[in-house]
């Protein structure tokens, strides 16, 4: 089920009023949200249920058989050590074979051709269920955390269901941990304060920058310019990979903006997942702004265990370097994301290497003029690696890089409206938080009838502008 | 979220002003007081959201029957049929469809098949009817007399057609014109549509040779001659597109039978894709086209499967290294998948018209291997097609 459309918004007035009707009953509240998120995911394919319900059964035994193994003071045993190992080779195997197989034993087919040994790859052409790489690193961090001894207690089964299943953050995030979800399922929020303005500014945002301007940016241009790169010139091309950086922010941080409000309105909060991203002036602060709950899910099971920044700078570059190539292979199963993630691991080096070097030193310039060209550059890098993010291969990404520097081509698609988007879209990042603040607090007092004629006219808008159908969330294939 | 100083109330209140006051309809038209910044009672908020949900849908009736019609959407197709017949009665869609005229979308036309068929038909004599039963036998094209080649279709025409441009011009014998449509095809003629663009703006053009390709997006339900909704691949749709299919191959028959139209079939679509029903489409062309000797059905589906025709995304070209002939979509070709069409439809029409004055030998690491070759019939359904 999609969020943007008529199924979903009549399946969420089920269920925001069943869950408020229910919300004083713990244990119904949290079968009837079960079920809910049962319907939600199935509505896809009622077979990848059957996973779902898998990695829940596997990943809360494990949880519990963690937590028995560990000293009563909670102490990490070898016993428990073994087990998270357990259940990180079982969550990744299963997250593998669906997302890698075939990349990984094409891959070997390829190779032994180029030395000549001719091979029938038994690729199976596995379809990859929708937000596997999501509800599967939930799961390890939950295992996790519990051999970590950051819970003492684990969940029940059912809360445990409730946590790994809940349709809002369920097939693309943000990926929340059980110590953020699992406390609200025993509180009891009271139904005469539900934050709406709030909620429903963020529902109209993602709607708008998924429907409308995701949208509009993938059929005037990026689409076109990145299936035949070489029918353009370098002003088309330019302006597409632009294009992208703004359709890619628009098409998640508005799922994401849909998600967190439909989870306020049922009083449950999610963590920030995005924090105006391209207002950043350093590749790390970039990471520090874009999708979030994935930056610190690596940080914290991944860069932190690899050592971190603990040892030798070298081996902190390594880590680094690591992270950002896992992490794009996290995205899927093909070199396109490795290559993304290098170009993000190498400049987070390069980074650190120049900050070190030039500590203390002045370029005497104006430090406005500074920011401006750090904020040009690490723009531009992202750009650069979002190419090879979106291309179909290394190949067709060095293609469309080239056209970059063609003396000819084609620049349909550019637009003065285009670029008016494009613009404006960057520069909405540099609003403050506080005036779309202000904006829900204003938004709030306004009478119910006005607010009903607004939203109404926010739905029709956004359906009116956008195009015939919605395109499935670009993450959702991650 | 929670109130530590108040005890959560059971159920869910209607009340705006957070009490439990009965619920006054009054108050929804007075500025409203939160008596916490930017909340409102769950009650409220259903009744705001309910509202406002009815209101959008009232104001998008039309809207939302066009994509329930496309969809083939049972009951909840009966209800948008419902809501759009009660909006068009009390003129509500005029909001909706004023935006719609200004941003230039959904403009259907009033010129169908049929009427362009009579026309047609009225303007051929007895003789061109008869040279019409012969495939057509066009002239050799030459560097000084190129032949002009023209393409087109949907989305997959959009990287086929782009590699097919590129590689026709380099041949240096003819001149084509790239012209796709993305979301297009047969099955919504109030979206696009193709059949009176080619009539009045494909075919004024004279090419002596058209590529066209459709099928992708029109694995969906339609709207009938007489209104009703025909569930996709049902008896009744397939008449229809059937009908539709013919009509527009006619269209494209020349009085002087100089023009000869190669109908590609769509490619396989890989797992996971939402599109549909290719195979059907691909029988659909193929059996229509054996009774038109202008229309020259050409089988895209064994240059992108596997030996026993199931999809295949990375194919051997004829050099022997394996490509990437899909985009990451698994329905879109990708540059390398559109060459390896592009070559194998010149050397189809090298078939039919002499292309020797040209440089038509294409590249090894381009062209599929000699071993792939179009099937002689095709059948109505492909195991693991849908």
């Amino acid at each position: 089920m999609l969020f943007p459309t008529v199924d979903f918004a009549v399946f969420f007035l089920v269920v925001f009023t069943g869950s408020w009707l229910l919300r004083p009953y713990k244990i119904a509240w949290r079968w009837f949200i079960l079920a809910s998120s049962c319907v939600f995911y199935g509505w896809w394919d009622w077979n990848y249920l059957m996973l779902l319900f898998l990695s829940i059964g596997i990943n809360w035994f494990l949880g519990l058989a963690v937590f028995r193994s560990l000293t009563p003071e909670g102490e990490r045993t070898d016993a428990s050590r073994w087990i998270v190992r357990i259940a990180v080779v079982v969550n990744l195997g299963i997250l593998g074979y669906f997302k890698y197989f075939d990349f990984f034993v094409s891959t070997i087919a390829d190779k032994m051709r180029s030395i000549g040994i001719s091979v029938d790859a038994p690729i199976l052409n596995i379809i990859l269920p929708i937000g596997i790489s999501f509800f599967t690193f939930q799961a390890i961090s939950y295992v996790i955390d519990i051999g970590r001894g950051q819970w003492r207690k684990p969940l029940t089964l059912l809360d445990f269901a409730v946590y790994l299943s809940f349709f809002a953050h369920l097939v693309a995030g943000p990926i929340v941990r059980a110590s953020e979800f699992a406390p609200q399922l025993d509180e009891l929020p009271d139904p005469r304060y539900v934050r709406s303005a709030e909620a429903f500014m963020l529902i109209f945002r993602g709607m708008f920058k998924k429907v409308v301007i995701s949208s509009f940016l993938a059929v005037q241009i990026v689409d076109p310019v990145f299936a035949n790169p070489n029918a353009y010139g370098p002003m088309a091309v330019l302006w597409a990979i632009y294009a992208y950086a703004i359709q890619i922010y628009a098409d998640f941080s508005g799922y994401t903006d849909i998600a967190i409000g439909v989870a306020l309105l049922l009083g449950i909060r999610f963590p920030q997942n995005f924090d105006s991203p391209y207002i950043a002036l350093s590749l790390q602060d970039f990471w520090s702004r874009w999708h979030m709950t994935l930056s610190r899910w690596l940080r914290d099971y991944l860069y932190i265990p690899l050592g971190g920044n603990r040892g030798s700078k070298a081996m902190t570059y390594r880590n680094l370097f690591l992270v950002m190539i896992i992490g794009g292979l996290w995205h899927g199963a093909n070199w396109t994301f490795v290559v993304w993630g290098a170009i993000h691991g190498s400049y987070l080096v390069a980074e650190r290497i120049v900050k070190a070097k030039w500590k203390g030193h002045e370029l005497g310039l104006p430090p406005l003029l500074v920011k401006a060209m750090q904020w040009f550059l690490v723009f531009n890098v992202v750009c650069l690696a979002w190419v090879f993010f979106r291309a179909t291969s290394v190949d067709e990404a060095f293609t469309l890089l080239g056209r970059l520097f063609a003396s000819s081509g084609s620049a349909a698609g550019v637009s003065l409206l285009l670029v008016f988007v494009i613009v404006a879209s960057i520069a909405s990042q540099f609003v403050p938080q506080r005036f779309p603040q202000k904006a829900e607090v204003w938004f709030a007092t306004w009478a119910p009838a006005l607010q009903i004629a607004a939203l109404a006219g926010g739905l029709v808008l956004v359906d009116a502008l956008g195009p015939e159908g919605i395109a499935p969330f670009i993450y959702f294939q991650f | 979220m929670t109130s530590p100083e108040r005890k959560p109330m059971k159920g869910g209140s209607g009340i705006p002003s957070g009490g439990r006051s009965p619920f006054n309809w009054r108050s929804l038209f007075e500025p409203f007081r939160p008596r916490r910044e930017g909340t409102m009672p769950a009650g409220l908020i259903i009744v705001v959201m309910v509202l406002a949900l009815c209101v959008a849908g009232l104001f998008d009736a039309d809207s939302t029957l066009r994509k329930s019609n496309a969809k083939g959407d049972g009951w909840r197709n009966e209800i948008a049929k419902t809501v759009a017949s009660v909006t068009d009665t009390l003129h509500i869609n005029f909001f909706r469809n004023s935006i719609d005229d200004a941003l230039g979308k959904n403009q259907g036309t009033k010129i169908d098949v049929e009427e362009l068929l009579r026309r047609q038909v009225e303007a051929e004599s007895a003789a061109s009817a008869e040279a019409a039963r012969k495939v057509p036998v066009l002239p050799a094209p030459t560097p000084a007399t190129p032949m002009k080649i023209w393409v087109g279709g949907d989305s997959i025409t959009q990287t086929f057609g782009t590699s097919f441009q590129r590689i026709t011009q380099s041949t240096g014998i003819f001149t084509p014109t790239l012209d796709y449509h993305v979301s297009t095809g047969l099955s919504r003629p109030d979206y696009y549509n193709w059949p009176e663009h080619l009539v009045k703006d494909v075919l004024p053009a004279n090419p002596s040779i058209l590529v066209i390709m459709f099928g992708a997006n029109d694995g969906q339900n339609m709207i009938g001659a007489d209104g009703k909704v025909l569930v996709r691949a049902s008896e009744p749709w397939m008449a229809e597109y059937r009908r539709r299919v013919a009509a527009t191959m006619d269209l494209l028959k020349s009085p002087d039978n100089q023009r000869i139209t190669i109908w590609c079939g769509p490619p396989p679509m890989g797992p996971g894709t939402k599109t549909r029903g290719m195979d059907l489409m691909s029988y659909i062309y193929w059996s229509e086209a054996q009774s038109r000797p202008w229309i020259q059905y050409f089988d895209t589906w064994p240059f992108f499967s596997d030996s026993s025709l199931a999809f295949s995304a990375n194919l051997p070209n004829a050099d022997g290294v394996v490509r990437g002939m899909r985009q990451k979509d698994n329905v879109h070709l990708s540059t390398v998948g559109g060459d390896r069409l592009s070559w194998a439809v010149i050397d189809r029409i090298g078939k039919l018209v002499n292309l020797k004055a040209g440089n038509v030998t294409p590249p090894a690491a381009q062209a599929p291997p000699a071993s792939v070759v179009e099937r002689t019939e095709i059948p109505p359904s492909m195991p693991g097609a849908e």
